[in-house]
């Protein structure tokens, strides 16, 4: 069984407007994806293709308007879309641990550092304060925090992006989780840093043997990091399989021209640029989202593109899986 | 940045004063005087000097603390003024204290429950409070309370007229019979101040409520506060950070309030003939009492001052982020 | 795969309606019933000070000195005032006041200090340095110690009134103007359209006028209210408009009186309608707020 099966979650934004219409932003349609315990998964797309949304439907983290219209959730043998809000919470933090973009905001302003991952520790395992403190140490100097005795107490406005963003690491492993959830864990931060912290992850990753899905709309950090990618359009995943499949011989239009956007050219050549807007989530064309930006769209693309599998494990859906020019 | 602030202030008022309509020689001197009476008189004020030479002895009399004489009282103003400054202090202390403990767990029990029931309530009531006249309000509750009920005692001074006052000390009564034993003085004067105090601690309420609200449910909209509840803390731990988080931005607005609120002070001194430096301010102003207005704006510049300065020490105190601690 | 709750929607959507009134109207009472509220109440007073002279029984100035301070009946619903006037009457006219004052004091208001805070903004520095400063300085004041200064400084005329209290309120929409222009100054619309060789003053009428009329129009609102509130007091105080005007402030004023010794209808009820007014139009400026929180349009 894996660690967590997402299947078929759609996640709309339902809203009145004030011409006492509803209107619904349909953000997320039929997001289905396997993870196994222990593997890396990248989850890359635009700003605004859903990622982000995808990871808080998982946790139960949605907030009005924002509501998961159906779909299941299975981590660990649990259904979540199931489960009562105070299990829920339960499992984040402890089970599902959450690493996000802003590091330094993130952290509480008025709390020492050390209190911070006591308090996570205390939220969950519960037990003696001295052993939360003991494991305090050990995870600050997991995550690389030099000299971690000192920097326990130091106050978050302290810290720099960085090693704000090790002590999010760190308070995510207080519980010793199953799956890391990162979301965009590098992007506010120095170049230099941004290798260090996504070393470090994977490197954590391995130590601990959790599985990670890290969110990023870098191509490159995915085809560095992670075993599996998914590739996400206008709240559907287009493309999914594992990296080198993908990388070798991607099938969707939109993956290629990811690919060829990148600086590094990842081997593959023959797709172009696509320009264009993201589609409006409260208008989506019938059929592929892709259809009004692909150089290959034909009518058939105004019928909803099947899933087809290309490869071992790779999945694309398009109308012209396979089957475009090279 | 208060000493610029005040000569700013004191600056500008003092122009204000003088180069607009308040001019007293009209009034002191009245209808039938001649012009060398005018002149008289102007010479007398020192007005015949030029404006920035008025301004400089203006300036260098108040640093050396004299604030000169209030023609409507015939005494030195700072005389007037030290002698009512801390009766309203008594009158704004209990009402925005009230206040502010009747508006600050409104506003953050209706931001944990956004659009909910309580919310719906206390919003329309606070918008109520920013709408009622402080006067209006006042007049209904002495109608009510002394007219119809004979709860309260009428609106007349701090005190009742068959009480004697107790002996000189603060300049509250409440506080100097205490201090002198003075029971029946105590209780007079604390009949006096009850509906004076709920009128501005209803009128205060209304503004806190609001923006508690506003502040809270920004902090539980913060990077912080959504990250707590990923990492999955209890809501009651969360909620304990929201508070933590909040406290910096609302005593900073309460601060901000109270200087804001005398204003309202002084309409209800008005109505309840207080007799503190509200109504002296706003007597002063509409009878042209110009040295007498200048003196009572240097001292709410001076009280938001010294407000600022305790805000601050407050902010220090909670926020590992500032330097002092 | 079975119909879910979204596909329902979407056909809604698909049977999209034209734009009504109607449905406007009921689409921000759901959304904001707050906001609905203000503007039912404001136009209530808006009918009443445009129809004043049909509205009312009995003209709001001619006393009837055999009636003096009757107390409210069928002939003088609000009973009549210690001149004998009839106050209901005086109240109607009263909504004259309310608008009066408030629309030219508002507008006087964003004239100044919309292109203030536009410029203040865009150019920053010094010029923006000291206007801040200043504004700073001024909120040191209670507002109304500060109009009633200025009113009484200046001479005591509706006029007056409307200019100062005018000015007082312009820095309120110079801020909000301010901060838009400050967000916007180094955004890439802004840049764009001053490479495409606009002039500044395009730039700022054209490009960044229209992003801060959002938050400006909220504000519009309180400040109308504020505007209200404040004339009134000022009445009340005795500075400005003059009792037997039938202005709801200086009624107030002549009721103050009679509070204590029973007549109590020749005060309450002014101030019955200046809470409503005012009422309303901080409903309308609160409500505004709710049309841009998504939270207030889910549907569940
Ligand atoms: N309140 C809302 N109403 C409608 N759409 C929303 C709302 N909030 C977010 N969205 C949409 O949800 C989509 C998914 O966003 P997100 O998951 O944050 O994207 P990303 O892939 O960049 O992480 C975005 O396109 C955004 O426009
Ligand atoms: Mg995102």
């Amino acid at each position: 069984m894996s660690l967590l099966e997402v299947e078929n979650l759609r996640t709309h934004f339902i809203s009145r407007d004030i011409d006492n219409q509803i209107r619904v932003a349909e953000a997320l349609n039929d997001v289905s994806f396997t993870l196994e315990a222990g593997k890396v998964l990248g989850f890359v797309g635009e700003t605004g293709a859903g990622k982000s949304l995808t990871a808080q439907s998982i946790c139960g983290l949605l907030r009005p308007p924002a509501k998961v219209i159906c779909g299941r959730v299975t981590f660990d043998g649990h259904d979540l879309t199931a489960m009562p809000a105070d299990d829920l919470n339960a499992l984040r933090g402890a089970e599902i641990a959450m690493v996000v973009q802003n590091p330094r905001t993130s952290l509480d302003p008025l709390t020492r550092i050390v209190d911070q991952l006591v308090r996570i520790h205390q939220a969950h395992a519960g037990g003696p304060l001295a052993a939360s403190r003991t494991r305090a140490m050990e995870m600050m100097e997991a995550v690389g925090i030099p000299d971690p005795k000192n920097r326990a107490n130091a106050w978050p406005h302290e810290l720099s992006g960085g090693m704000a963003q090790r002590v999010l690491i760190a308070m995510a492993l207080m519980n010793n989780p199953k799956l890391l959830i990162a979301d965009e864990p590098t992007t506010g931060l120095d170049v230099t840093v941004q290798a260090q912290i996504l070393d470090l992850l994977k490197h954590l990753t391995e130590r601990f043997g959790m599985a990670m899905i890290i969110i990023t709309h870098d191509l490159g950090i995915v085809a560095h990091y992670s075993d599996e990618i998914a590739v996400m359009f206008a709240g559907t995943i287009v493309e999914a399989g594992p990296v080198s499949e993908v990388f070798e011989a991607p099938g969707h239009p939109y993956t290629r021209s990811l690919i060829a956007a990148t600086p590094e050219r990842l081997k593959v050549g023959g797709g172009a640029k696509l320009g264009g807007q993201p589609p409006d989530l409260y208008n989506l064309p019938s059929g592929c989202a892709l259809r009004t930006r692909c150089v290959f769209a034909s009518d058939v693309c105004a019928t909803p593109p099947p899933r087809t599998r290309v490869g071992p494990d790779h999945d694309v859906n398009c109308h012209f899986a396979g089957d475009l020019p090279s | 940045m208060a000493i610029p602030l005040l000569v700013g202030i004191v600056f500008v008022t003092f122009m204000l004063v003088r180069v607009g309509g308040l001019d007293p020689v009209g009034r002191l001197a009245g209808p039938t005087a001649t012009a060398e009476e005018f002149e008289m008189i102007r010479a007398e004020l020192g007005l015949d000097e030029p404006l920035w030479k008025q301004f400089a002895i203006y300036g260098g009399n108040v640093v050396r603390g004299d604030l000169g004489e209030s023609w409507l009282s015939n005494r030195p103003v700072l005389t007037d003024l030290k002698e009512r400054a801390f009766i309203s202090i008594e009158l704004l202390f209990w009402g925005v204290g009230i206040g502010t403990l009747i508006g600050v767990p409104i506003g953050l029990r209706a931001a944990f429950r956004p659009n909910g029931r309580f919310d719906q309530i206390s919003r329309v009531l606070s918008l109520l409070g920013f709408s009622i006249p402080t006067y209006w309000l006042g007049l209904v509750m002495l109608f009510v309370f002394f007219y119809l009920l004979q709860w309260a005692p009428p609106g007349i001074g701090r005190i009742s007229l068959m009480v004697s006052p107790p002996d000189h000390i603060t300049g509250s009564y409440l506080i100097d019979g205490l201090l002198t034993a003075r029971w029946g003085a105590v209780q007079s004067a604390a009949a006096h101040l009850v509906l004076p105090v709920i009128c501005l601690a209803i009128v205060s309420a209304a503004p806190i409520i609001k923006q508690t609200r506003a502040i809270a449910l920004e902090v539980l909209s913060s990077d912080a506060a959504r990250y707590a509840r990923a990492s999955g803390l209890p809501p009651k731990t969360v909620r304990r950070l929201v508070l933590r988080n909040s406290a910096t931005p609302v005593v900073t607005f309460v601060g901000t309030e109270i200087t804001g609120l005398v204003g309202t002070m002084s309409l209800i001194e008005y109505v309840f003939a207080w007799g503190g430096l509200g109504q002296y301010g706003l007597n002063a102003i509409v009878r042209g009492d110009f040295t007498a207005v200048q003196g009572y704006v240097l001292t709410l510049a001076l009280f938001s001052v010294i407000v600022f300065l305790i805000v601050d020490i407050i902010v220090n105190l909670i926020e590992p982020r500032s330097e002092l601690t | 795969m079975a119909e879910t709750v979204g596909d329902e929607f979407k056909r809604d959507r698909a049977a999209a309606r034209p734009f009504s009134l109607k449905n406007r109207f009921i689409g921000i009472a759901r959304v904001s019933p707050t906001l609905a509220s203000g503007v039912i109440i404001i136009l209530a007073f808006g009918f009443m000070a445009v129809f004043a002279h049909w509205l009312m029984p009995h003209d709001p100035v001619s006393a009837y000195p055999e009636r003096v301070l009757k107390p409210p009946s069928a002939e003088h619903w609000f009973g009549t005032d210690g001149n004998g006037m009839d106050v209901f009457s005086r109240v109607i006219y009263g909504a004259k006041f309310g608008f009066g004052i408030a629309i030219p004091a508002v507008i006087l208001a964003v004239a100044i200090g919309v292109p203030v805070g536009l410029v203040a903004g865009y150019r920053g520095g010094l010029l923006d340095e000291v206007l801040m400063r200043f504004f700073d300085g001024l909120r040191v004041f209670p507002s109304i110690i500060l109009a009633l200064a200025v009113v009484a400084a200046t001479g005591q005329s509706l006029l007056n009134v409307v200019l100062v209290l005018g000015f007082l309120d312009s820095p309120v929409f110079a801020r909000v103007v301010r901060s838009e222009v400050l967000s916007l100054r180094s955004s890439v619309f802004v840049e764009s359209a001053k490479a495409a060789g606009n002039p500044t003053w395009r730039i700022l009428f054209i490009h960044l006028l229209p992003n801060a009329i959002q938050g400006a129009t909220a504000q519009a609102a309180v400040r109308a209210a504020w505007a209200v509130r404040i004339s009134a007091t000022l009445a009340f105080l005795g500075v400005g408009i003059q009792a037997p005007t039938p202005e709801w402030g200086a009624m107030i004023r002549q009721g103050a009186e009679f509070m204590v010794t029973g007549q109590w209808w020749v005060g309450i009820f002014p101030g019955i309608a200046l809470i409503f007014l005012v009422f309303g139009l901080n409903l309308f400026g609160d409500g505004l707020q709710d049309l841009m929180d998504p939270r207030r349009r889910a549907v569940n």
